[in-house]
């Protein structure tokens, strides 16, 4: 059954691993220099955004899996944003905005 | 004659409802990814509670961060990523019937592991000494905002479930393990690796996003 499995290279897997390791230094080198608010928070959603979608693609191997795993992901992805989204239309936009909690 | 030979090579892993072994794997990959969904929309209302309250208190995030250390942090990040690349080496090793290097990469990856909680261990005292507790046990006065409390609720609520994550996971691959010695795996039959290595990466991929939302701010 292996015979068509995808068997990663170890030199491939260190290549993502070193990868990894440099965004996780560039995530923390954009603090020191200061960007403004809120491009420091894009910055750094961006960068983890890269990091997950490398761990993703090439550790969990969705790019050489059947499809329908992908899309299990995105769908619920779709409903994470959904989650988010729905939420900040509240919370957002309350006239009395914070409860005392 | 004409008796199907498929049923004296049915491999002992296989169980009976499944047509052959692939039929068998990609059911449990796809059974574990669903599980993984569920695992993000869990987390989900976490990240919810932390996008609320970081628009509510902008202000109150950028000071109570700096109670957080950056250094331990990126630590701990360089930790988790190194195990989640121990992980795809040990899947790659039972890919290849290597199973002392399957045994290997998966003691690396719970030293490492342990490493993290020990790390995390040390954090969390750090802040109980200062009085830095959740909710209403909270008693640090350094940080002049009266809602202080609110950033480690949910710093301990993301960290605690995250940590236990991690716990179930050395739980998880000490079994892998003690199987491996018994020789289960092999290039033919390494389904439980996969899958635990499909839990371990998510893990990582939570904290890939708990590092810069609680300790880069500012």
């Amino acid at each position: 059954m292996s015979d068509h499995h995808h068997i990663s290279s170890a030199k491939f897997l260190w290549g993502v691993g070193t990868a990894l390791f440099i965004l996780t230094f560039l995530t923390v080198a954009v603090t020191w220099i200061q960007v403004p608010e809120p491009w420091n928070v894009v910055v750094a959603i961006s960068i983890a955004g890269v990091k997950a979608g490398i761990v993703v693609t090439f550790f969990m191997n969705l790019y050489w899996d059947a499809k329908f795993n992908s899309i299990l992901l995105f769908t619920g992805l779709a409903f994470f944003l959904l989650m988010i989204g729905i939420t900040l239309l509240d919370t957002l936009f309350r006239i009395d905005p914070i409860p005392s909690f | 004659m004409s008796e199907p030979s498929a049923v004296e090579e049915r491999p002992s892993h296989l169980q009976h409802h499944f047509v052959d072994s692939d039929q068998q794997f990609d059911s449990a990959k796809m059974g574990m990814w669903v599980f993984l969904v569920t695992e993000i929309l869990f987390f989900g209302g976490l990240f919810v509670a932390y996008i609320v309250y970081r628009s509510w208190y902008p202000e109150l995030f950028q000071m109570a961060s700096v109670e957080l250390d950056t250094f331990w942090g990126t630590v701990n990040t360089a930790v988790l990523i190194g195990s989640s690349l121990t992980v795809a080496m040990a899947i790659r090793s039972a890919q290849l019937n290597q199973i002392k290097g399957l045994m290997i990469n998966l003691w690396i990856t719970i030293s490492l592991a342990c490493v993290f909680m020990v790390i995390k261990y040390f954090e969390y005292v750090h802040k109980f000494e200062k009085g830095i507790f959740p909710g209403e046990y909270y008693a640090y006065e350094g940080i002049a905002h009266e809602k202080a409390n609110i950033f480690f609720s949910i710093y301990y609520m993301m960290t605690g479930l995250h940590g236990i994550h991690v716990i179930i996971g050395i739980g998880l691959m000490i079994w892998l393990v003690v199987k491996a010695r018994k020789g289960v795996f092999s290039n033919k039959y390494y389904t439980p690796v996969e899958i635990t290595g499909l839990y371990w990466h998510l893990v990582d991929v939570i904290w890939i996003f708990l590092f810069p939302l609680l300790y880069l701010i500012d």
